[in-house]
């Protein structure tokens, strides 16, 4: 059985008026597996977000194929949209809606089972401890409340593969560590996550998987324990700059 | 890409109830529509009856000069009318100039031998370019007409005949035609409805293009599980919605204060039966609003995408509401015939269509021309927008130009 997030020679070209043609992507391979979570570990600019972009079909690849739970992003967007939460570095909820009603439309809007909606609001509100704020509008919340409403929505149609694109930016060191502590939760209720950072700390903590990506390629991809072997470096910082500088490729 | 409406109704549930929540679109779109009317008008209204009050409280200073003594309650009317205070001056002429008199009458011998006894004739000097004076000239005409009506009667009953067996003929009008006043403002209504419905489009439009991109809603929205023409069709239909609901309550507010707030202001109920809006042209007005709504929803929403927040979609948005409104002035003008040539001018069209059907004037070939250029329209602006929506850039909200360069670009391949 193939795992649920498969990557294979994904490139996306951008062309910019000033700058000609820019790879962003530039030819990338991966895979995730069931309940793990994947890291892209990047500095600004490397291609996560393009990446990411790609694999939750929000961008069309320019070369390479990528599938999610079996539907691949350019032929079947819908089918890879379902199995999908894709939680983005900005709180992207809507400021006039409440708690309720954007876990609601979220719910909807990627189809979860109409009959089940309210029971899985119900469920996300506890789970998630809003039920204090469960009737306020989000542009009442306090930032570690949206971010809360905001993996919410992003797990409210229950899909199976979660994508975080540096969900923790911007937060305070307190509402970051819940950030991650729930991304640890979801990982043991079986969902298969990407995550994409810069923060060395989070990487370590968090991913099972780790790919260094730099200038749209990915310089290498193992667990924590086999880059540091392959690097003979403990610190995951300096595995990152090593790999960074040398350019070394080992996918 | 499928459309699916259960999807397209959950986005545009969404919408609507974002919408009723902002203050902006509040007031844009249903309050202002419902009040402009009533406020407005009455606003000028208590202004118009205030600087008229004012004037109406200065007396005319009058000098009479020569009253043949046969004549002498001509005067004593003058005297008894609170409106006018008795003057005299060494120069009149002068004294109208400098401001200090209103009006000089003299009273001449009769131009010819009339065989009346005591007959004269009236010679009034003032000044037109002062309101004041030309009020103290309309005020004598008012007191000597009344007091011919009246010596005429005395004539007649001293004869032992009636005053119109003496008089001959007595003229009397009767107006069928709305005055000025009623005109002028049938004219302005159907303006009025369309810059509200321009208006009630506008920043729902913004909000739901510009807006989601100023939010980072649109990145979560292309990420949902439903097809972007879903949540494009989703949009447009909300926006429309708020354009029409913007040009209904209008409508509404319109036929509710004509009769109230307006009949007043035209006094003695001269054309105050043209005042009132059939309700059977509902339909027709509606019917022009809904295309109307739908093509100026396309139009606004193409601009404002383009914006990356807020701001910029108003200024984005702003040429195409002004070549929207520019039509409709130029066909303002009062004696201006509906034509199959001005059928065929979009927005224009509808104005006029609205305006003679307030008027409860119907000419159906000309209607279904209009709704015909009007549809076409909205193809067209639909076409252009999904030409768009296949460049991602554009989706991304990462090219870089307007609409007219994105035009010139990628639509006319220049």
């Amino acid at each position: 059985m193939s795992a649920p997030v498969v990557v294979s020679n994904l490139a996306k070209t951008f062309y910019d008026e000033g700058r000609g043609r820019i790879k962003a992507v530039d030819s990338i391979s991966f895979e995730c597996h069931e309940g793990q979570i994947f890291g892209l570990l990047g500095a600004n600019g490397a291609g996560k977000t393009t990446t990411l972009r790609m694999l939750s079909t929000i961008l069309t690849p320019t070369a390479g194929t990528a599938s999610i739970m079996g539907h691949d992003v350019v032929k079947d967007p819908e089918g890879v949209r379902k199995n999908l939460g894709f939680y983005s570095a900005t709180t992207a909820l809507y400021p006039r809606l409440t708690t309720r009603e954007t876990i609601e439309f979220f719910a909807r809007i990627n189809q979860y089972p109409s009959e089940r909606v309210p029971e899985r609001v119900e469920y996300l509100i506890h789970r998630f401890g809003l039920q204090k704020y469960a009737n306020a509008r989000i542009e009442k919340l306090s930032s570690g409340m949206k971010q809360k409403v905001s993996i919410a929505r992003t797990v409210a149609h229950d899909p199976a593969i979660l994508i975080f694109d540096e969900p923790t930016v911007g937060l305070d060191v307190l509402n970051a560590l819940d950030v991650q502590e729930t991304i640890s939760e979801l990982r043991s209720e079986g969902k298969t996550i990407i995550f994409s950072t810069h923060i060395m700390s989070e990487a370590e903590r968090l991913c099972d998987r780790i790919a260094i990506i730099h200038g749209g390629r990915i310089l290498a991809s193992n667990t924590l324990a086999g880059l540091r072997e392959s690097t003979g470096q403990h610190y995951l910082e300096d595995i990152f700059v090593l790999y960074v500088k040398a350019g070394l490729e080992t996918v | 890409m499928v459309l699916n409406w259960k999807d397209v109704r959950v986005l545009y549930l969404r919408e609507i109830r974002s919408a009723l929540r902002d203050r902006t679109i509040v007031t844009n779109s249903v309050l202002l529509p419902i009040f402009l009317y009533p406020v407005l008008i009455w606003l000028a209204y208590t202004g118009v009856t205030f600087i008229s009050g004012q004037n109406e409280e200065l007396k005319s200073r009058i000098m009479l000069k020569d009253l043949p003594a046969a004549h002498a309650p001509l005067r004593k009317q003058f005297e008894t009318d609170k409106s006018v205070v008795l003057n005299t001056s060494p120069n009149p002429a002068e004294d109208i100039h400098t401001g200090t008199l209103d009006a000089f009458v003299e009273f001449l011998p009769p131009a010819s031998a009339s065989g009346v006894a005591d007959n004269f004739a009236v010679r009034v000097t003032f000044d037109e370019s002062r309101d004041q004076s030309d009020r103290a000239k309309t005020r004598i005409d008012q007191i000597i007409s009344k007091y011919r009506d009246d010596f005429l009667q005395q004539r007649a009953v001293s004869l032992g005949i009636s005053r119109e067996q003496y008089q001959n003929f007595k003229v009397d009008d009767k107006n069928l035609s709305s005055n000025r006043q009623v005109s002028a403002f049938m004219i302005i209504l159907p303006i009025f409805f369309i810059v509200m419905l321009a208006v009630g489009a506008m920043h729902p439009a913004i909000d739901s293009t510009a807006g989601e991109r100023e939010n980072s809603t649109w990145e979560t929205m292309m990420a949902a599980a439903t097809s972007r023409t879903s949540i494009l069709v989703a949009k447009y239909f909300y926006v429309a919605t708020m354009s029409f609901i913007a040009a209904f309550l209008n409508l509404f507010a319109m036929m509710a204060s004509m009769g109230t707030v307006l009949a007043p202001m035209f006094q003695s109920g001269r054309g105050t039966s043209s005042l009132r809006i059939p309700i059977e042209s509902a339909p027709v007005i509606l019917a022009g609003a809904a295309l109307l709504a739908l093509f100026v929803s396309a139009g606004m929403m193409i601009f404002a995408s383009f914006a990356r927040n807020y701001k910029e979609g108003q200024s984005m948005v702003g040429p195409f509401y002004i070549a929207l409104i520019m039509p409709i002035m130029f066909f303002q003008t009062p004696g201006l015939a509906f034509t199959t040539r001005m059928a065929l001018v979009p927005v224009a069209n509808v104005m006029m269509m609205i305006r003679e059907a307030m008027q409860g004037i119907y000419h159906w070939p000309l209607i279904g021309l209009t709704l015909a250029v009007e549809f076409g329209c909205v193809i067209i602006a639909l076409r252009i927008a999904i030409l768009i929506i296949q460049h991602e850039d554009f989706v991304m909200g990462s090219y870089n130009g307007s609409f007219g360069k994105f035009a010139k670009e990628r639509l006319l391949g220049k």
